[in-house]
């Protein structure tokens, strides 16, 4: 037993909950672009455990050409991918366009993000240039003068792999303790109740989508994957090409957001894991080995659910003008969507214009397919998978008859690859 | 688990996989050429010179053609890289060539093809994808490509057996690499100021033979620690370095040229590579009055294992001893750049020293974040302003292929740098490999002020110091050592050629005033 000596008995006890400083009236500013559309709740929950008022976290709005026009024109500094170059904009906005001014301009530099793959992949990292965008941005309104100073706003861009939670405390502590003057203790307790707000959207978002494919199932009706990165759910971005084909009465999934239930996927995968393709559903290694980007690891794993599933019909792909990632993607990606006859549309090269003369036509193509092969596509895929499902709980149809190779027909292969 | 293999047997959907090559057998070794590129000529006569040393048939690409663009653009997904289109048009030229001569199986058979691999999240480390589509579209999906990490210099035996990346083959690349690095600068610190042109190409050639004899007669050890211990400690490569510096003794070069001094930087691929799928930049810069610094790929290395930059990597790390293997790192990092600084002292200590890392990523730090991964990350930015604060460059070319992710990014944040430093002379290049004049015209308009500047600072240090040309060619013609390309002249603070060549003259030999 340790001897209390005079300092150790008179010595301030370390309390066990964290210091709370007033918090209440700091307003900060985050840039509604890249990953933070998949980890806005993280941010969020941190926030609002530092004592920052729900009110004063302001994220900017979706991205437009008004908003680059408005406030991005001139900061500019290199010509890259359009969710990368509209940053200038966000920024612009919560510097420049709000009422009532922000002290913190927030902007992570997100290296990794957590993902239902980790574990299953070599690494859960982020873009180059989502990671390091915030960089190349903040340049544009440093080039001249130090805007941010002139504003009287903190510029916060801290370092973090939000993949590997046991380095997030000390990164965020790191970047944040001079701007919200942080101790580590509450740093500690703040990124644990980020990671619990996260977790809780993720769980109820994924819910969400068991219900529609549920409701698929019960009712023999197909539903539409959309396969994109994070910040095509940016209605400047995705220019809502998701929410039209929604309109025709279709149910739309999103990759991001598919559910990673066990009895769901095990029953998906149960033939890929008996013959040894894949260790795991979440193993993704017979599609894509070098498993580094995590978007692009979940894209290629969402081609693989999609391409199972018998009532996701239907895939479309979103992807930006000049997107790096993407690329390498393109052909493995379709290929493995339309092994199984799954139908899949590309919406390739999208940039700051929305096209919606060619939308509107290639939607009108996609449900004239989708009304006319889905029950098809349905009935073939059902085949594949055994009689006892997860998912409509003993009320399965009767087992349609169908031959083992089921190629899509010939028209439909036809149509599937288009570029807006 | 356990319960699948009781269910019944369902029909088999077509599921898509991915590209796997078949075994390459050890029995095969004799009859099988290994493929590989991506380099310059220089350093892959000399790793052709350790694969040949391990028994290996190995020959290495043909250089980069500007056909090889067009080829790759018909194979893959469009909006690579220039790169990924380059190398992927290079492979299949070879191997459509080939075929033509020897049939597709002959080829499948005949050849592997050993690339690197895993580079984090840029795309460099997915290039196989595009080879592997490549391949497909050719219809040669059975010709095996095997992956290199880069970051493990033990990776073991291949499936089969037939590749065994060990260590006398890892030592012996890297070795070759820096070998390759050190002569490829001092050509490009000859070639400028040769009196009789061609000479420096010719003594180049003679000297890469000779290296290639060197590697291909490496004596090999036995054992894994044994091959280090012997690297580590061996003069056999500073000796035949030595050798080489005896050939390049003879040429003669005038210092009295003032040029240009041009630091490449950009994209690894592109800054290394010495023919179309750069425009032949350096060749150009050369006959545009310049200097080239190259880009030695000890750097890229030296990024790769240096243990501060590496240790967000290790985040992952099950190490019980996580204190003991930075601490070796560390040994490791110290050992490699007296290994590269022995090389240099063979040649001279002509070639450029490598920089500190940690001094690129304290200068790159308002402007890029050091562990923000992908192509060179943070040293673009910190190589540049290395440049400039040391006196080593009047300006950097960066060479950015069209659509690079990570090259955008630290170009982005360099207009933070260059409202700081506004006369830092920096001319970013895109390269999309079709566009020549565009981005030579680009690259001129920067040169024209460093050409300038290198001429006003050879001008005025003569002025200063009171020295004249022909004052100095009379102390040349006493002193030939001087005239040799193998004289070294220090640095004094400028980064021209000729300036420090005068400051040292009129500072160091003590030639009197005109």
């Amino acid at each position: 037993m340790r001897i209390p000596t005079l300092p150790t008995w008179f010595a301030t006890k370390a309390s066990s909950a964290p210091t709370k400083k007033d918090r209440s009236q700091v307003r900060v500013g985050i840039p509604k672009v890249l990953n933070v559309w998949s980890t806005h709740q993280f941010w969020v929950g941190f926030l609002k455990a530092l004592g920052v008022q729900p009110e004063n976290i302001i994220f900017s709005s979706d991205t437009s050409e008004e908003q680059g026009r408005e406030h991005g024109k001139g900061r500019g500094t290199v010509d890259c991918c359009y969710p990368v170059k509209c940053i200038s904009g966000h920024y612009g906005e919560l510097v420049f366009g709000q009422k009532k001014k922000i002290n913190v301009l927030l902007s992570p530099m997100l290296y990794s993000i957590p993902s239902v793959l980790r574990g299953n992949v070599v690494d859960t990292l982020t873009c180059t240039r989502v990671m390091a965008g915030p960089e190349s941005v903040k340049a544009g309104f440093l080039k001249e003068r130090d805007v941010f100073a002139e504003q009287g706003i903190k510029y916060a861009s801290p370092f973090v792999s939000l993949g590997d939670p046991h380095c997030v405390t000390d990164q965020l502590y790191d970047g944040l303790k001079d701007v919200f003057e942080l101790d580590k203790k509450e740093t500690e307790h703040a990124v644990a109740a980020g990671y619990a707000a996260l977790d809780a959207f993720n769980a109820k978002a994924r819910g969400q989508s068991r219900k529609i494919l549920e409701w698929c199932a019960i009712n023999q009706k197909p539903c539409i994957l959309v396969m994109a990165r994070p910040y095509h759910m940016d209605t400047g971005i995705g220019h809502e090409i998701e929410g039209e084909l929604q309109a025709h009465g279709y149910p739309v999934l999103w990759l991001q957001y598919l559910p990673g239930d066990l009895d769901l996927l095990n029953w998906l995968f149960e033939e890929d894991m008996r013959i040894g393709r894949c260790k795991n559903p979440f193993d993704i290694n017979d599609v894509w080995t070098s498993s580094y980007s995590s978007n692009t690891n979940e894209i290629m794993w969402g081609a693989k659910v999609a391409a199972r599933c018998p009532w996701i019909t239907c895939v479309v792909r979103l992807s930006s003008y000049e997107c790096g990632m993407d690329q390498p993607t393109f052909t493995p990606a379709q290929k493995i969507v339309e092994a199984t006859g799954t139908l899949f549309f590309k919406f390739g090269d999208l940039d700051s214009t929305k096209p919606a003369g060619s939308v509107r036509i290639r939607i009108e193509t996609i449900t004239h397919y989708l009304s006319k092969y889905s029950e098809d596509i349905i009935r073939k895929k059902r085949a594949y998978l055994s009689d006892q499902g997860p998912l409509l709980e003993g009320e399965w149809p009767e087992r349609p008859e169908v031959e083992a190779e089921s190629p899509a027909p010939q028209e439909q292969q036809e149509q599937v690859i288009s570029v807006v | 688990m356990a319960q699948l293999a009781t269910l019944p047997v369902l029909p088999s959907a077509p599921h898509y996989t991915a590209y796997k090559p078949r075994p390459f057998k050890r029995e095969e070794r004799e009859d099988v050429t290994l493929l590989f590129g991506g380099l310059t000529w220089k350093h892959e006569r000399m790793m052709q010179g350790v694969l040949h040393n391990l028994k290996y048939k190995a020959e290495p690409l043909p250089n980069i053609k500007r056909e090889d663009l067009d080829v790759g653009k018909e194979l893959i997904d469009t909006g690579a890289c220039c790169p990924t289109i380059f190398t992927t048009g290079n492979l299949a030229s070879f191997l459509k060539e080939k075929s033509a001569t020897h049939g597709k199986e002959h080829v499948n058979n005949k050849f592997v093809y050993l690339t690197a691999g895993a580079c984090g999240p840029c795309r460099f480390g997915q290039y196989h994808q595009s080879y592997a589509m490549a391949l497909d579209g050719l219809g040669m999906k059975d010709f095996r490509m095997f992956l290199l990490a880069q970051d493990e210099l033990d990776q073991g035996e291949g499936e089969g057996g037939g590749l065994q990346i060990n260590m006398p083959m890892s030592l012996g690349l890297i070795w070759s690499i820096l070998c390759g690095d050190v002569i490829t600068d001092l050509e490009y610190r000859i070639r400028p100021y040769e009196t009789v042109p061609g000479q420096t190409d010719k003594v180049l050639q003679e000297s890469v033979e000779y290296m290639y004899q060197a590697y291909l007669n490496r004596p090999l050890q036995g054992g894994k620690w044994g091959t280090m211990a012997w690297h580590l400690t061996t003069d056999y490569f500073t000796k035949a370095l030595g050798e080489v510096r005896k050939m390049w003794d003879a040429i003669e070069v005038d210092r009295l040229r003032p040029k240009a001094k041009v630091k490449i930087t950009g994209e690894f691929w592109l800054q290394t590579h010495e023919g179309d799928g750069n425009y032949n930049i350096k060749r150009w810069l050369e006959s545009e009055g310049a200097e080239v610094i190259p880009p030695p790929v000890a750097v890229w290395l030296h990024y790769l294992m240096h243990p501060e930059i590496r240790k967000l990597e290790r985040r992952q790390s099950t190490s019980k001893h996580p204190q003991l293997e930075h601490k070796l790192l560390q040994v490791l990092e110290k050992v490699y750049r007296g290994t590269y600084n022995r090389f240099r002292k063979a040649l001279a200590n002509i070639p450029y020293e490598l920089p500190d890392q940690i001094e690129l990523i304290n200068l790159a730090k308002p402007f890029y974040h050091f562990e923000l991964r992908g192509g060179e990350g943070h040293m673009l930015v910190g190589k540049a302003l290395y440049s400039y604060h040391h006196k080593k460059a009047h300006m950097v070319c960066e060479l950015s292929p069209y659509s690079c992710m990570p090259n955008t990014m630290s170009i982005g944040s360099m207009a933070n740098v260059m409202g700081r430093y506004p006369d830092l002379l920096y001319a970013p290049i895109e390269v999309k490999g079709d566009a020549e004049v565009h981005a030579l015209s680009r690259c001129q308009m920067i040169l024209t002020e460093a050409k300038r500047r290198a001429q006003q600072e050879y001008e005025e240090t003569l002025k200063e110091t009171g020295l004249t040309v022909e004052a100095i060619r009379q102390y040349e013609a006493q002193h030939p050592e001087v005239k040799k390309a193998t004289y070294k002249v220090p640095h004094m603070g400028h980064a021209g050629e000729a300036t420090n060549y005068v400051l040292h003259l009129a500072r160091d030999k003590q030639i009197a005033r005109a």
